[in-house]
């Protein structure tokens, strides 16, 4: 039965190709984004080996507080320190390094990199100590507070000019230095895409830190010592040293090279295996997608064989046999299509990694990374999903009856039973009662089990559906296209077990998306609400740079004191643990806030915020039993420990749930950045002369974008325009696979079809118009599934929206722009998919279509 | 009837065609000269490999000779392109084959007027409706291949190949699926064809009771023509096949 199985797979060069194809994709994407992700995580791992290469010991401080979505805030250390480890005995050299918010202005007046996306803009220590790998590739090192120097990549971009001013901003605002050098970075030009601005240790440190802080120190050991060893030895005598002096409060601890190397190796691992999952969420997305494909063309192989099959247990062959036939020929195409898509995906991560150097992130070269992991997951699993998608059509093949081998014909059986329509129903409607449970009040966690008995019921009842659906589709076609376009309805409609598997692709992807883009225009709408709501003012200065960097707090100054402007007031984010749980805190002035920004405070005054109160939103007031007159403790960055009296509470939380005052962080070493300027200008001013004069102080800082209430609220929406972006991701590769799907089905079915398109050739049907019943064929099929994906993701879209009410989600907007985007796109991925089934139709021999019994 | 009042519907002149090259060649046939007339009912006849069906093939525009010339209502067919030739099937030629004939998505109905239909022609309805009548399918209309017979499904080709008033029409085996009365129902209507509404038709058999109900019979062998019988009777065409098989 083996070598029967094999001369089958063999005999059929084509079929097999078409067959792989659908596994092919499938593990292409898999093995693609592991390698991807293999490759990226190794090149970091090479990038820190190397950034901390002389480095021995690491000198920082011990007091850290962690906050949300993995952001952290260590505490910085003075300077000082760095002479006294230098005079610790084993130590060859120190040197002083900070890691802050930089941003360098091109010689056209624009930052370079990005606000707040794409790789960060650095600014930091340039030292010629042994221990930092920054040197200098022309001019000089900068000495003292007016100079600077600047990594290669930015000094290009830039257009700048060695011993001509540039423009940087830092924390303490805008400044201009001279440019006396340019750096490289051991041998790379910009670590990983980023943008460097170094200046000697004082001027960083005043600069972008806090005069007379750094961020921690390097250490380099003479070989004397082992690392542990001389980090131990560091930490005693700086103890020490701190234990004398009995004002300061700094905290600090050592670790050795291969520590520091090795915790910041799993950080950039931790926030790239994200990126991994969500790659990997797509690829499995792709292969279960791609499984209906894989189901498709084993079914209609299987059904085209039925006379051969038949043959075979007409002459003894047992059922079992047959089946076995069938899953070795799935087995042998699993293998091949698993190894074909392997080696795809390892080029296709090869074309991720140009497309980043593209986008100017520079990373340094290691090569590909293709782990045994990789190749070993993607041939089982390949191989699995390819045997399990031909289980069910393989059984159905072993129970053919001998006598069909006498039968004329050999066209899948078109019945669709009522056992299926029983059991679709069934299901569907148990998902539907799960749903409508929890709409009702039952718990959402549910949510999720009810929409897949839905999605399942949906595909059960795909067949029972598709008759009715395609031909009512289909009617436009047979009413513009005469007897070409009605063919091709009753094409769509003849085998709807066939035409439903090949739409259930688009459908899965057309209802995903449509579901998310529900959900997004619904956040929009009420982001639109709240922020017409919420902010008092006209204009804003916003960044995209939070948590790193931000507006400089003199910027809010400056405009405030503008003859144009009324009102202006800076809000800004600080990071602290709020009892005993890091958390973001919003901080305000109180007394300028009010007028241009609506908390919607409850019965208080902004006056009552002081630097010994605190306001809780009255959602978080109410779940950690916070009232008004409670305390709670905030420890802040810099380590000291503050109690707060709960002073007030307010309704509006899109800053976030705890106001403090700016005057809590003052005069401290906390970096205090604005994510905001909110501006109301007088109203005697025109619109056009407030903006320029706005505009004028905005470029002073070279930094955020001057934004009306309309831009800023669509701003805010777009936010959300980003993880579309990423659905559409999703629905880019739906469709690929779609796409894929529908060109098999179409061609074994032109296959299946051979002699009733040579007797239509014969009786005076033209190829054209042999091409155009083909492509109607392949838009109805197309249009079906995005028809049902969209009433699928419409419902889904409002049952998810229902959910997060608590959330805020008021109001169910329908995403009517999109579903037309989605209709007009499956209409073209239809006719994209015909071309190649509509050419092989077309070249059907008449002669031979016709001869053939 | 008399030769002399007899006009040419399609004709072959010095017709090869030939499979493979040299030493490999194989006629299927060679230096084939006919005429073909309106109005009359012509079979074709001969052993397997004898070159009928290639022939048929030929004239019809479905294939193309290697050498010779085949033409149809004055036309050279080795002159059209494909588009040319499809419309001239469409619109000068009618089809009967032996199975297969009919498009099962289609009702009786649509396949008797899918030429008509594909040409964007109403054709004569006055005609069809005759057509259908003659043919006794008028309560089988909306039904489709499926759900008929194979007498009836003949009965549906035969409708289309008259429907669009073809110059000519050729049937391969029309009744080779069919058992003896259903084949002789069949045969009845295309002879009625002839007889009442003056059609051509040329037939390729290998039944000599099929055969009888031609006016006239060519007989191939090994790719030419080898004899003709006018006013055939079924005996005759037996006594005269045995003499082949000599």
């Amino acid at each position: 039965m083996f070598r029967i199985a094999l001369k089958g797979i063999l005999g059929r060069k084509a079929r097999l190709v078409l067959t792989s194809l659908a596994v092919i994709i499938g593990t292409a994407f898999l093995a693609g984004t592991s390698v991807f992700s293999a490759t990226l995580n190794a090149t970091f791992n090479n990038l820190f080996t190397d950034v901390f290469k002389n480095v021995d010991a690491y000198v920082r401080s011990s007091q850290v507080i962690e906050g949300e979505f993995g952001v952290q805030e260590r505490q910085r250390i003075p300077a000082a320190l760095v002479e006294d480890v230098l005079a610790v005995p084993g130590v060859k050299a120190a040197a002083g390094d900070i890691q802050a918010f930089a941003r360098i202005v091109g010689a056209d007046g624009k930052p370079l990199g990005t606000d707040g996306q794409g790789p960060p803009t650095f600014g930091g220590v340039f030292t010629e100590s042994f221990v930092s790998l920054w040197k200098v590739v022309d001019g000089r090192a900068p000495k003292g507070p007016n100079e600077a120097v600047v990594d290669e990549a930015s000094f290009q971009k830039g257009k700048l000019t060695i011993g001509k001013p540039v423009k940087i901003i830092g924390q303490a605002g805008s400044r201009e230095f001279t440019l006396v050098g340019v750096t490289s970075y051991g041998d790379v030009r910009s670590p990983g895409g980023a943008t460097f601005a170094l200046f000697d240790l004082p001027t960083a440190s005043e600069f972008l830190a806090k005069p007379g802080f750094v961020d921690d120190i390097l250490v380099a050991g003479d070989g004397s010592l082992s690392d542990a060893a001389l980090s131990q030895r560091i930490t005693d005598a700086l103890t020490k040293k701190i234990a004398a002096d009995s004002s300061a409060t700094a905290k600090i601890e050592t670790l050795t090279g291969a520590e520091i190397t090795k915790e910041t190796q799993d950080q950039i691992g931790s926030a790239l295996s994200f990126f991994g999952i969500l790659l990997s969420v797509f690829s499995f997305i792709a292969l279960g997608v791609g499984s209906f494909v894989i189901y498709n063309v084993f079914s209609i192989s299987a059904a085209q064989r039925e006379r051969e099959n038949a043959l075979l247990r007409a002459i003894g062959a047992s059922k079992k046999q047959v089946t076995r036939a069938m899953l070795i020929e799935s087995l042998v195409v699993g293998i091949f299509g698993s190894a074909v898509g392997l080696v795809g995906g390892i080029g296709l991560s090869k074309g991720l990694s140009a497309l980043l150097r593209a986008l100017s992130i520079d990373i340094p070269s290691s090569g590909l990374v293709v782990k045994t992991n990789t190749i070993v997951e993607t041939l089982v699993v390949g191989t699995l999903v390819t045997i399990s998608s031909a289980w069910l059509p393989a059984r159905r093949a072993g129970k053919v009856p001998p006598l069909a081998a006498m039968r004329s014909t050999a066209v899948e059986v078109i019945a669709t039973g009522r056992k299926r329509t029983i059991i679709g129903f069934s299901v569907m409607g148990v998902g539907a009662a799960v749903v409508a449970a929890v709409v009702a009040g039952a718990s959402t966690s549910l949510l999720g089990l009810g929409i897949l008995l839905v999605f399942i019921g949906t595909i059960v009842l795909g067949p029972v559906i598709v008759r009715p659906v395609s031909l009512f589709l289909g009617r436009p076609a047979a009413r513009f296209r005469g007897i070409t376009g009605s063919m091709a309805r009753q094409n769509s409609a003849r085998n709807p077990k066939r035409t439903a598997r090949t739409a259930s692709p688009v459908l899965i992807g057309v209802a995903l998306v449509t579901a998310v883009t529900a959900l997004a225009a619904s956040i929009k709408g009420q982001i639109n609400d709240v922020f017409t709501q919420q902010l008092k003012g006209n204009y804003v200065v916003s960044t995209n740079n939070r948590g790193f960097g931000g507006l400089s707090p003199s910027l809010a100054t400056d405009i405030a004191a503008l003859p144009e402007v009324e009102a202006a007031s800076g809000i800004g984010q600080i990071i602290g643990k709020v009892d005993g749980k890091g958390q973001f805190l919003t901080s305000v002035s109180p007394d300028t806030v009010s007028s241009v920004w609506n908390f919607g405070l409850i019965n208080v005054d902004m006056s009552a915020l002081t630097a010994d109160s605190i306001f809780i939103s009255r959602k978080k007031s109410e779940s950690k039993m916070l009232p008004v007159g409670s305390s709670v403790t905030v420890v802040l960055p810099d380590a000291t420990t503050h109690r707060l009296k709960v002073a007030g509470l307010y309704e509006q939380n899109e800053f976030g749930d705890y106001l403090v005052s700016k005057a809590l962080s003052a005069n401290t070493t906390i970096a205090s950045f604005d994510v905001g300027v909110y501006i109301k200008t007088n109203s005697d001013v025109s619109a056009t002369k407030a903006r320029a004069a706005l505009q004028k102080a905005v470029d002073k800082y070279g930094q955020g974008t001057l934004l009306d209430k309309q831009e800023y609220i669509d701003k805010n929406s777009g936010n959300v325009n980003q993880l579309l972006g990423l659905i559409y991701g999703l629905l880019f590769l739906s469709i690929i696979i779609s796409i894929v799907g529908i060109i098999i089905t179409l061609l074994l079915s032109v296959f299946e079809r051979q002699r009733e398109l040579g007797l239509l050739r014969a009786v005076g049907m033209t190829r054209s118009q042999v091409r155009t019943t083909v492509r109607w064929e392949s838009i109805i099929t197309s249009l079906l599934g995005a028809a049902l994906g969209i009433t699928l993701g419409i419902g889904l879209g409002w049952v998810i929206v229902f959910a997060l009410r608590d959330q805020g989600l008021t109001t169910f907007s329908l995403p009517v722009g999109s579903a037309v985007v989605i209709v007009i796109l499956s209409f073209f991925v239809g006719v994209l998919a015909a071309v190649y089934p509509a050419w092989r139709a077309t070249k059907v021999d008449i002669l031979s279509a016709l001869n053939t019994n | 009837m008399t030769t002399s009042t007899l006009t040419v519907a399609a004709s072959t002149k010095n017709a090869f065609k030939i499979y493979g090259h040299g030493d490999e060649a194989v006629y299927a046939l060679r230096d084939v000269s006919v005429d073909f007339y309106e109005g009359q009912f012509t079979a074709i006849m001969g052993p397997s490999g004898s070159g009928k069906s290639t022939l048929m093939h030929c004239i019809a525009g479905l294939d193309e000779l290697t050498k010779g010339s085949a033409v149809i209502d004055g036309v050279d067919l080795s002159t059209m392109k494909d588009k040319a030739l499809t419309e001239l099937r469409r619109e000068k030629i009618g089809f009967i084959f032996q199975s297969f004939n009919l498009v099962p998505t289609l009702t009786a109905d649509e396949n008797i007027r899918l030429p008509l239909m594909l040409g964007n022609n109403k054709g004569n309805e006055e005609w069809i409706q005759n057509v259908i009548n003659t043919v006794h399918l008028r309560d089988r209309l909306t039904h489709r291949p499926s759900e008929l017979s194979g007498g009836q499904q003949q009965r549906v080709a035969v409708a289309r190949a008259l429907a669009s008033q073809p110059r000519i029409i050729f049937a391969d085996e029309p009744t080779g699926n069919l058992d003896s009365t259903t084949g002789a129902e069949i045969l009845t209507f295309m002879r009625k064809a002839v007889d009442d509404l003056n059609q051509t038709i040329v037939m390729v058999t290998h039944d000599p009771v099929a055969a009888a109900y031609a006016d006239r019979i060519i007989f191939l062998a090994d790719g030419h023509i080898v004899d003709e019988m006018t006013e055939p009777t079924a005996e005759r065409v037996l006594d005269r096949m045995k003499s082949f098989g000599n």
